[in-house]
C-alpha cells in the first residue's frame, strides 16, 4: 500500500505502451468504422451524418440470409464445440490418469491454422473426399454426384464441422484444468456421501464449470461470428457470410459501398459486444443464485 | 458410466479428432490419387520439394512468415508484461474499464478494425510493408497476453522483488533475477500463443500487406481454393512442423537458459 502513495503514477506508466498500441489501432480503426458505418467519409466527399446505409442493409435481402447465416453456424459450431470439450475434459479427469501423450496431441487441433482446418475437411467431405470414397467401396453412392454436397452448400456444414474440430480441443484444454482442480476438492468428499457418476457429473463438475464453459463459448462464438477465413473457403455463394459479403463490399472499386461494408462490420460488432454483457448480466445473476441456494 | 466404458469414449472421441490429420500427411506425399481409390496409386516427394527446395517462393515466405511471428511475440511481450504487471498488483483509478478494454480485440471481428484502419495505414505508408503487418498481428494478441501476466502477477505479487530491493538489488537486477524467472512459464505459455496466432493471420496480412508482404498463408490460400490437394497438404504439413518446431524451441531455449542460470534465477526456476 505504501509503495502506491508514493508513485501512483507507476501503473499507468506500466500500461502507456500496450494502451497506445491498442487506441492507435484498434480504438481508432473501430471509430473510422462507426464513422464512415454513419456516411462520414471526407476521403470520398461523403460529409453528413446519416443511418441511411445501416436501413439500406438491413433492407437486404443479402445481408439478412447472411446475417442468419453466421449467426446459425457460431452458435451451433460454439455449442457444439463446448459439449464435445467438456465431455473430453470430464472423461480424462475421471480417468484420475494424466495421459500426457494424449493431452498433447489434443493440443495439436488448436495450433494448426483455420486455413489447414478448412483444408481438412474439404479432404474428408467433399464429393471426392475420402468419406465419399468409403461410400462407394461400401456400395453406398455410386458415383462422387451422389455424396451429399456438404462443403460450400447453403447449410454450410463444412464450416461447421471445421469451426468444431479447431473449437473442442480447445474447449477441452480450458476445461480440463478447472475440472482436475474441482476433482481435486470435490469428488472424493461427494463420493462418500453416496453421489453417482451422473450426480457428480450434473450437480458438481457441470455447474462449478459453467462460467468457464460459457466464456469458452463465448470466445469461439465471437471468433467464428467475425472471421473470414473459414467461411470464405469452405462456404456456398449464396447466403455469404457477414465478414465475406462486407469484405466483397469494402473491395468493390466504387469506394461509396464502402459504408455499406462499415455498417455490416457494426452489427457483427454490435452483436459480439451484446454477447459479452449478457454473459456478465447473466454471471452476476447466476453467482447471486449460487450463493442462495 | 464404467470406467472402462469412460475410457474407449474418451480414446474414441480423440482418435475421431487427431485422426483426420493423418489425412493430410497422406495427400503430401501423394502425387496421384484419383476418385474412388481408397489408396494413393503413387507416392511421391514432389510437393514437399516444391516448397521446400532452395530459393523457393515458398521458402522465403516460411522465412517472413517467421520473421513477422517473431517480432510480433517480442513486441507484444514487451508491452503486455508490465500491462499485466499494472493490473495484476496495482490499484488504481480506472482500472476496472481497462481491465475490459484490453479484452475488446477478442470480441470484435478484426475484419471491422482492419478495414477501419486500412486507410489511415495507407496515409501512413505502411501497408505493403512488414511494419504495418507487425502492427496489425498485435492487436488481437494482446487479450491473450495480458490475461496471462494480469493472472500471474495477482498469483505473485510483488513481495519477491521487494525482497531483493531490501538486500540491495537495483531496478535491472531485480527484473532479470527475479521477476523474470518467476513469471518465465507465464512467458512461456503466452509467448507460444502468441507466436502461432500471428504465424496462422490471413485476412489481416491480406489487406495490409496488401499481396506485397507474402506470409506463407497467402500463399497457401490459392492452393486450398483450386482444390490442389498434394500441394494443399505439403504446405499445411509444413506448416504445422514449423509451427511446432518454434513451439519447442521457444519452451527449450527459455527453459535451459534459466535452469543454467546461476543465482536465484536457476535455483527459483527449477525449484517449481
Amino acid at each position: 500500500m505504501l509503495q502506491q502513495t508514493k508513485s501512483s503514477m507507476k501503473p499507468y506508466i506500466y500500461l502507456f505502451p500496450v494502451l497506445s498500441i491498442l487506441f492507435f489501432v484498434f480504438t481508432l480503426g473501430l471509430g473510422i468504422s462507426i464513422l464512415q458505418s454513419l456516411g462520414y467519409y471526407p476521403g470520398i466527399g461523403l460529409q453528413g451524418f446519416t443511418l441511411q446505409y445501416y436501413r439500406e442493409v438491413f433492407r437486404s435481402g443479402a445481408f439478412f440470409s447472411g446475417l442468419l447465416f453466421s449467426f446459425k453456424i457460431a452458435m451451433l459450431s460454439s455449442g457444439i464445440a463446448a459439449m464435445i470439450g467438456i465431455s473430453l475434459a470430464y472423461l480424462l479427469v475421471m480417468q484420475r490418469k494424466e495421459y500426457p501423450g494424449l493431452q498433447t496431441v489434443l493440443k495439436l487441433p488448436v495450433i494448426v491454422p483455420h486455413l489447414v482446418a478448412a483444408f481438412l475437411i474439404f479432404t474428408l467431405f467433399s464429393q471426392t473426399g475420402i468419406i465419399a470414397r468409403l461410400g462407394m467401396l461400401l456400395g453406398l453412392i455410386e458415383s462422387s454426384q451422389q455424396f451429399p454436397a456438404l462443403i460450400f452448400d447453403s447449410r454450410g456444414i463444412g464450416i461447421l464441422l471445421a469451426y468444431i474440430w479447431k473449437g473442442a480441443p480447445f474447449v477441452f484444454l480450458i476445461l480440463y484444468q478447472v475440472l482436475r482442480s474441482i476433482e481435486k476438492d470435490m469428488v472424493e468428499a461427494a463420493r462418500n456421501l453416496g453421489a453417482s457418476g451422473g450426480d457428480l457429473f450434473f450437480r458438481i463438475f457441470l455447474p462449478l464449470s459453467l462460467p468457464s464453459v460459457f466464456s469458452s463459448f463465448i470466445i469461439l462464438f465471437a471468433f467464428s461470428f467475425g472471421s473470414y477465413e473459414i467461411p470464405f473457403l469452405l462456404g456456398p455463394t449464396s447466403p455469404r457470410a457477414l465478414p465475406v459479403l462486407a469484405y466483397i463490399e469494402y473491395i468493390n472499386p466504387d469506394w461509396t459501398n464502402r459504408p455499406y461494408a462499415m455498417a455490416m462490420n457494426m452489427v457483427l460488432a454490435g452483436i459480439s459486444i451484446l454477447l459479452v454483457w449478457l454473459y456478465h448480466w447473466i454471471f452476476k445473476h447466476y453467482r447471486y443464485f449460487r450463493k442462495e441456494g | 458410466m464404467e470406467k472402462a466404458t469412460r475410457k474407449i469414449l474418451l480414446m474414441g472421441m480423440s482418435a475421431l479428432l487427431i485422426l483426420p490429420l493423418g489425412m493430410i500427411l497422406i495427400w503430401s506425399v501423394t502425387v496421384s490419387w484419383p476418385f474412388p481409390e481408397l489408396f494413393p496409386r503413387e507416392l511421391g516427394l514432389r510437393g514437399l520439394g516444391a516448397i521446400l527446395q532452395p530459393g523457393a517462393p515458398a521458402l522465403e515466405s516460411l522465412l517472413t512468415s517467421i520473421r513477422i511471428a517473431v517480432l510480433v511475440t517480442f513486441i507484444t511481450l514487451g508491452i503486455t508484461i508490465p500491462g499485466g504487471r499494472a493490473l495484476g498488483i496495482h490499484e488504481f483509478p480506472g482500472k476496472g474499464f481497462i481491465k475490459i478494454f484490453v479484452l475488446a480485440p477478442l470480441m470484435v471481428s478484426p475484419v471491422a478494425i482492419v478495414m477501419g484502419i486500412h486507410g489511415t495505414f495507407i496515409r501512413l505508408g505502411i501497408t505493403n510493408t512488414e511494419l504495418g503487418v507487425v502492427l496489425i498481428h498485435i492487436v488481437p494478441v494482446i487479450p491473450y497476453g495480458i490475461r496471462i501476466f494480469t493472472n500471474i502477477f495477482e498469483l505473485v505479487g510483488d513481495q519477491l522483488e521487494e525482497q531483493g530491493k531490501v538486500l540491495g538489488a537495483g531496478s535491472v537486477q531485480t527484473f532479470f533475477h527475479i521477476t523474470l524467472p518467476t513469471i518465465m512459464p507465464g512467458i512461456i505459455s503466452a509467448g507460444s500463443l502468441i507466436f502461432i496466432i500471428s504465424f496462422s493471420q490471413y485476412f489481416p496480412t491480406l489487406l495490409i500487406g496488401g499481396g506485397s508482404v507474402r506470409t506463407f498463408p497467402l500463399l497457401m490460400v490459392p492452393y486450398i481454393q483450386s482444390g490442389d490437394r498434394m500441394m494443399a497438404a505439403s504446405y499445411s504439413v509444413v506448416f504445422i512442423g514449423a509451427a511446432v518446431l518454434a513451439l519447442l524451441a521457444i519452451e527449450n531455449v527459455l527453459k535451459l537458459y534459466y535452469r543454467s542460470g546461476t543465482g536465484i534465477a536457476g535455483v527459483f526456476y527449477s525449484g517449481k
